[in-house]
This record gives C-alpha cells, sequence and structure tokens, in this order.
C-alpha cells in the first residue's frame, strides 16, 4: 500500500500507516457512531437546474464526446501510418534488408562448399559402383560359362544312356523277360544288399556280398 | 456499424496535473502517469506545465508537448478535465464544455471575495477576477 497520511485498512478507519508525532488526520465519521445536533434537522440544499440549460449542457457534452471520440480513432490510425513510415521504420527496414542480404551471402559460400564436397563424394561413390558393376558382369560371364559346360556334360551324359528305341523295343522286352528283376531286399546304412534272412553282413561271405553305390 | 471501429480498451494511463509547487504558491506538471500512482509517484512522462498563479503579464503559462499528447492519446490514455480544458482552449482538442459552461455563471453570478488580491501596477485591475 502507498504511504497515506490515513487509510482504510479492512473498513477501520483513520489508521496511519506511518509513524507521526503530528495531529492524525481525518478521512470520515465512523460508521457507527451517531448523527452530531447540528446536523440532526439540516436538509441539503438541492440545485435547481432549468431545463433548457440542462439541455444545453447535454448538447455541448454529447458534441465534446462524439468529438473526442473521432479525434481518438484518428491519433490511432496516424500513430499506425507512422509507424510503417516514420524514420524509425525506414531505418528498421534498411538494417533489415542489409541483414537479409549478408545471410544470402553466407548461405551462399556454405552451399556452394557442400556441394563441392558432395561432388567428390559422389564421384567416389560412381567409381566404386563401376568397379561393383565391372566385378558382377565378369562373375556373371563365369558363371555362364560354367553353366553351359555342366548342361554339356549332363547332355552328353543322356545321350550316352542307353534309351530304348523304337527298333530296339522288341530286343529290350525279350531281354526284360530273360531277366527279371527281384526288388526284395533289405539295404544297410553302407549300402550292402540283403536278400536272405541274414541281417548282419559279416554272416555273409565274401563272394555272395552286394553292395550298391550312389554315383 | 460498432464492429467496423475498433473501441478503445483502458490501458490504465491518464494524463493529468500533479500539483507541485509549495504552499500559497501551486504549479502543475501535466503528466502521463498510471492511474494508480499517487502524484508523488513515479511519473511515466512529463509533457507540460502550467502555472496557476498569473504572471507579471497577468497571464497564466502552460507549455504542452502536442506531439508526445498526440502519441499518448493515440495509445488510448486518458484525460483529467483540467488538462483537457487547457487543451481544448490552446486549439488542440475541441472546447471542453467545462469552459463554456464556467463562462456563462461567471458572467451570471457576481465575483466572491478573495483573499489574494490580482497584482496591481502593468496590467489594470479586474471587477471579476473569474472572466
Amino acid at each position: 500500500m502507498f504511504a497515506r497520511s490515513s487509510s482504510r485498512i479492512f473498513n477501520v478507519i483513520n489508521i496511519s500507516c506511518i509513524q507521526s508525532r503530528s495531529a492524525r488526520a481525518w478521512v470520515r465519521k465512523p460508521l457507527g457512531s451517531p448523527m452530531a445536533k447540528s446536523k440532526m434537522f439540516r436538509i441539503a440544499p438541492k440545485k435547481f437546474i432549468p431545463a433548457d440549460e440542462k439541455a444545453e449542457v447535454k448538447r455541448l457534452y454529447d458534441n465534446y464526446f462524439h468529438q473526442m471520440k473521432s479525434l481518438r480513432h484518428y491519433f490511432f490510425e496516424q500513430s499506425l501510418e507512422q509507424a510503417e513510415s516514420g524514420e524509425v521504420a525506414q531505418m528498421k527496414h534498411r538494417l533489415e534488408e542489409e541483414e537479409h542480404i549478408r545471410l544470402m551471402e553466407e548461405n551462399r559460400l556454405e552451399n556452394e562448399k557442400t556441394a563441392k564436397l558432395r561432388e567428390e563424394k559422389l564421384k567416389i561413390q560412381a567409381e566404386k559402383k563401376r568397379e561393383n558393376i565391372l566385378a558382377s558382369l565378369i562373375n556373371k560371364e563365369e558363371e555362364t560359362r560354367l553353366y553351359e559346360i555342366q548342361i554339356e556334360a549332363f547332355l552328353e551324359k543322356q545321350k550316352t544312356t542307353p534309351f530304348i528305341q523304337a527298333e530296339n523295343i522288341e530286343k529290350a522286352i525279350e531281354e526284360a523277360l530273360a531277366n527279371p528283376v527281384d526288388f526284395n531286399f533289405a539295404i544297410d546304412l553302407d549300402g550292402y544288399v540283403y536278400r536272405g534272412r541274414e541281417t548282419a553282413i559279416e554272416k555273409i561271405p565274401e563272394e555272395e556280398r552286394e553292395r550298391l553305390r550312389s554315383n | 456499424m460498432a464492429s467496423a471501429i475498433p473501441t478503445f480498451t483502458k490501458i490504465g494511463k491518464v494524463i493529468r496535473l500533479n500539483k507541485h509547487g509549495c504552499t500559497n504558491r501551486p504549479f502543475y506538471h501535466i503528466v502521463v502517469q498510471k492511474t494508480k500512482d499517487n502524484f508523488d509517484g513515479p511519473v511515466i512522462e512529463q509533457v507540460g506545465s502550467y502555472d496557476a498563479m498569473p504572471n507579471s503579464q497577468n497571464e497564466k503559462l502552460v507549455a504542452v508537448n502536442f506531439e508526445r499528447v498526440q502519441y499518448w492519446l493515440a495509445q488510448g490514455a486518458g484525460m483529467s478535465n483540467p488538462v483537457a480544458q487547457l487543451l481544448g482552449l490552446s486549439g488542440f482538442l475541441p472546447n471542453h464544455p467545462q469552459t463554456l459552461i464556467q463562462s456563462w455563471k461567471n458572467r451570471r453570478e457576481p465575483p466572491r471575495e478573495r483573499k489574494l488580491q490580482p497584482i496591481k501596477g502593468i496590467a489594470p485591475p479586474l471587477d471579476n477576477p473569474k472572466i
């Protein structure tokens, strides 16, 4: 609170915040106290203002407030215009322009630097890529060559296998009938064939042992 | 249309007279202050002065910085009645109704007894010192 000579704190009046030795200033009569004898039957005089004077006063005040309102708006708009076109605004604008140009220049230099670095990187990458592609092409060629050789070998093998042609068919039939193949045999993990009732290869004599080989 | 023109919100600042000087010698500063502050409290800007005692030429001197007053009015500062009257008399603002009312009251009523006498010698004494 400001230091006033007498104050109203929590509706307790006539207290002073500052200590002073002079007489205490009077703010107002305490609210509960009775009316003084001299004021009991007093009627406060009311000012009489004729109607035409009142009307004139009202007219004057209405006009004045109307004019003041419009003036305030005018001043406000002037201040806005001034803010945009005044000296301070122009200087600000100029400084901003300079700053902008400086920053654009800096940006351009930075871009050039990074562009150079990028180009070098790209060159190295391109070189690597070229080498990779070459290596892969060579690999591919090698593979196709090997594949062709394999195909050749396979075809050769197929050709050499004894297929039954139309001319050989009767001979083949007679051969098949003459040599029946018996599949009633068991086979060992080592490939030994068990045709009889023996279950161990040691029991079969050496001369009669058969072995299937996977070629 | 009320919505077309923006209404001014109160910014809590006011242009008014601060009484300085000493006993029997008032001197006012025309000042921009926050409404809450006291007359002897912090002042945002002094924008003029008003000497209530007439000088040897029987003039009451008023000084006003109109540019700054315009700036503060544009910001939305309020004005006390005496300041508005002074600015109206100076021609910066329209005449305050109070000046006109006071002038016709003065013409109507006889002058009342005053303690301070008008300065005699250079300017002639007035019958009605209110005018």
